[in-house]
């Protein structure tokens, strides 16, 4: 049903001509191409082979207006303008010219605009912009065919990625803009000795400077799922009550990094230890880019301390696994799932039930059938509501799942952060001998594991998340 | 408490005289028993307002204490008559604190500062008497709280009605299915007989097509005037009836055009009331459980009403007490109405235990 709805809403016309729209101003064309015979595949290879990407300029055109070769003809001979200043300087002239970055409180115009190059530069390495190019291009062929939306999933999905792939490439070409417009403002107030207006552009250029920061910082989530909620799982490893204590300890420091966020926490499911901490537990994270940052945490934690429940005081070493997941928006949904799959149960259930008992427990546990997958609920206060929980995050893991093999399937994906990596140990937390925190991946470490146990990770998943994307970019 | 210790009584009286009027249509004598409907329902704490105030530090104090009292139960409760062991007293601790504060944030954060005023919807004073009327006497959660969550729903309850059990969540479900296959019973008119604090009533309420209808009927005077009450609150009087009286008593003008008929009437065999769960047989009225010597008195006698009642086409559904009870059920449709029904079903609840059953009439 919603996807016909979704289907209605994408095929209206203007919603199809707004992209193409905002695609063309991206290259600052005069004037919007109709839409008009699909490029096939084939045309988009052999253009694509010959060289598309030495002549960016002008193909990008093909492909924005994504017509037959004749109609594109007088495009194609109209180059894009790489913005520039009026005496000819452009972004990468001011990467190339390498001025002095000095501190922010130094009024100095070129310390500003090479910070601010250097910090689209980023951006750009961070977005992996040639690879975004080709990607856009592609969906934008894909866009074109006629049969897209027989398939309304999978076209609702394509024109959600194109939408926020153009978004990408236009935040960052007004970026660019805005920078060699101020360094013009600057040198007209310049030429034309207007000291007032000279300052206040430098001022403009300094607030661009900061604000810029944050972008380099969004560039480093973005990834498709990035933005979503999500959900932390954390399950104790062998070794008893040591180990169920730790994960109870990590489940502790999750909840307290989302609060400190500002994200709505809600314990979906626990499965408490009988003497302490938990055997595992579900925790949902709602709010923007709680995914992007939690996704970094998939891995086992270990932990290095003498046990509290160890009478002869020895030094145990434990582990806890954490998997996350993102929350895909209606409609972004990678499984459907049907009724006829799914066993669900009553759990923690006995006796005879109904008018004889009276219960405010009404966990129900899913079982997919076809993939032995579970999700389980018992927060809730109504069966009905413990049920829906569940469903939510068997539907988060069935995607996840769908999500990983597709990525197999795909070369380009399968260094993807969203990988379930149980076996894979990531962060060594040392209280005893020494005291340390310790990420095994990027060999970022702490000594005051008690911040990182109350939820202070933002420095560890910030530098796993920055080195995970350069070693990307490198590959 | 006057009042239901008064419908107690009655009811106890009302099973008595059940038992030897046993199967005769009216088998329990009516209202002359009761107290006239007096008073209104009482308001469910989380929709009261929040006129009292406390420190934070006096309501982690209280909290504290609430918390040693669940602690202290462990499993006595489970190991004598399958109650709630400490973990779920806790949790519904945490649900009392979210009913009763406007904000509760404060008591799960430890930055919080000790002299900030909290707002409550009830004296804290008040507070310690619910939590230990809910361990020391047993009182049920949701009588304590004056609502119960049911599908999607928030209903007002209180002692003389039934709290709605999540098995019977699923009447609805199957109702949904029903009448999203069959538009001329979407837009018919169902009945919920006994319908307690309204929640199958509401909840089919909320599944029909808009020429659709239900009628909702029960003894109880004060199951009545909560259901009504629900019903008002989720805006359906328009759509949903409340009428009071004995099962078809007061439906004899529709015999023949009803489209849907539901019920989950007192089905426990009376031998079993003394040995219930504490919160359900020290607390919750006689009137909605005891049905009769084998439990099935009052579901034999809808299944001759429903023959009655159904028009062709109509779909009923009827909760039991498990797979005896279905199966007798179903003989006796078998038997005694033997053209009048097909397609009966059996439906186990999430539990495995087979607890509905469904048919059509001819
Ligand atoms: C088990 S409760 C069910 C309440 C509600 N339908 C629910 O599922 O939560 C049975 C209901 O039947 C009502 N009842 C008992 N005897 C009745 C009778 N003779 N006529 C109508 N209702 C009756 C009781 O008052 C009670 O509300």
């Amino acid at each position: 049903m919603s996807s016909t709805i979704l289907r209605r809403a994408c095929r209206k016309p203007y919603t199809i001509l707004s992209r193409y729209q905002s695609i063309s101003t991206l290259f600052q064309s005069p004037s919007i191409p109709k839409p008009q015979n699909h490029v096939s595949g084939f045309e988009f290879q052999s253009n694509n082979a010959s060289g598309w990407f030495s002549s960016v300029s002008n193909k990008r055109l093909t492909f924005s207006c994504g017509s037959s070769l004749n109609n594109t003809l007088s495009f194609s001979t109209q180059a894009a303008v790489v913005p520039s200043t009026a005496d000819g300087l452009t972004v990468d002239g001011i990467v190339a010219n390498q001025w002095t970055i000095l501190d922010e409180s130094e009024s100095d115009w070129k310390s500003h605009a090479s910070a601010i190059a250097q910090s689209i530069r980023l951006i750009k390495k961070r977005l992996q912009w040639e690879k975004l190019k080709v990607r856009l291009e592609m969906l934008s062929i894909h866009m074109e065919k006629p049969d897209l939306w027989d398939d309304p999933v999978n076209a609702g999905r394509i024109s959600r990625e194109y939408g926020s792939l153009v978004g990408k490439m236009k935040t960052v070409n007004s970026l660019e803009q805005e920078l060699i417009e101020h360094i013009d403002m600057i040198k007209l107030a310049h030429e034309e000795d207007d000291p007032e207006l000279e300052s206040e552009s430098v001022k403009a250029l300094l607030r661009m400077r900061q604000s810029v920061k944050e972008k380099e910082l969004e560039a480093l989530l973005a990834g498709e799922h990035d933005l979503c909620s999500c959900y932390i799982e954390v399950q104790a490893g062998a070794g008893g009550t040591e180990s169920m204590d730790w994960a109870g300890m990590v489940m502790q420091m999750y909840k307290m990094w989302a609060q400190r966020h500002g994200y709505g926490v809600t314990v979906v499911d626990e499965m408490r230890g009988e003497i302490a901490g938990i055997k595992r537990a579900t925790l949902r994270v709602d709010g923007e880019y709680a995914y992007g940052y939690a996704k970094a945490e998939v891995g086992a934690h270990r932990l290095v301390r003498i046990s509290p429940f160890d009478s002869a005081k020895r030094r145990h070493t434990s582990f806890a696994a954490v998997a996350v997941t993102p929350i895909l928006g209606d409609g972004s949904h990678h499984v459907q799932i049907s009724e006829s799959d799914l066993r669900i149960e009553r759990y923690r259930s006995g006796g005879a039930g109904g008018q004889h008992a009276n219960v405010t427990d009404s966990a129900v546990r899913i079982t997919h059938i076809p993939t032995g997958i579970t999700a389980a609920c018992q927060n809730e206060r109504s069966q009905h509501q413990n049920k829906a929980s569940a469903m939510a995050v068997l539907q988060s893991r069935l995607d996840q799942r769908e999500m990983a093999r597709q990525a197999q399937m795909n070369a380009q994906y399968t260094q993807s952060l969203t990988d379930n990596s149980w076996g894979n140990q990531i962060r060594s937390y040392v209280l005893h001998p020494y005291r340390m925190v310790k990420d095994l991946r990027t060999n970022f470490e702490v000594s005051d594991p008690d911040s990182v146990l109350e939820g202070e990770i933002d420095d560890f998943i910030l530098s796993f998340l920055t080195d995970s994307m350069d070693k990307e970019n490198e590959a | 408490m006057n009042l239901s210790s008064l419908a107690r009584a009655s009811s106890l009286s009302t099973s008595l005289a059940s038992r030897t009027l046993h199967r005769s249509i009216a088998r329990r004598p009516i209202s002359c028993f009761y107290s006239p409907p007096s008073i209104n329902p009482k308001t469910p704490l989380f929709l009261r307002p929040p006129i009292f105030t406390a420190t934070l530090s006096d309501l982690q104090k209280w909290q504290n204490w609430a918390k040693t009292l669940a602690s202290s139960v462990g499993s006595s409760f489970t190991d004598s008559d399958n109650g709630p062991d400490s973990e779920i007293l806790h949790r519904e601790l945490n649900w009392l604190v979210q009913d009763a504060l406007e904000n509760p944030n404060p008591l799960f954060h430890m930055e919080s500062k000790f002299e900030t005023v909290m707002k409550l919807r009830v004296d804290l004073g008040d507070l310690y008497t619910l939590w230990k009327q809910r361990i020391e006497t047993r009182r049920p959660f949701q009588y304590v709280v004056g609502c119960e969550h049911w599908r999607d729903l928030v209903l007002s309850v209180e002692e003389g009605v039934l709290i709605p059990r999540p098995e019977t969540e699923l009447i609805v479900d199957l109702v949904y299915d029903v009448v999203n296959k069959n538009v001329d019973l979407m837009g018919g008119l169902w009945v919920d007989l006994g319908t307690g604090s309204g929640a199958i009533a509401i909840g089919i309420g909320r599944v029909l097509g808009d020429g659709g209808r239900v009628i909702a009927t029960d003894l109880s005077p004060v199951a009545v005037q909560v259901a009504s009450f629900n019903v008002k609150r989720y805006n359906l009087q328009d759509k949903i009836s409340v009428k009071q009286g004995s099962w078809f008593d007061p439906l004899t003008e529709f015999e023949g055009r009803v489209a849907g008929l539901v019920s989950n009437p007192p089905y426990i065999p009376s031998g079993h009331i003394s040995g219930l769960q504490a919160e359900v047989g020290r607390h919750e009225p006689i009137l909605a459980l005891d049905g009769g010597e084998d439990g099935m008195s009052d579901l034999l006698h809808l299944c001759n009403g429903a023959a009655l009642m159904l028009k062709s086409g109509g779909f009923f559904a009827f909760e039991t007490n498990g797979e005896d009870q279905c199966r007798l059920f179903v003989d006796h449709m078998e038997s005694v109405h033997k053209n009048s029904f097909y397609d009966l079903k059996i439906v186990p609840d999430f539990a495995g235990i087979q607890r509905f059953v469904t048919g059509i009439r001819l």
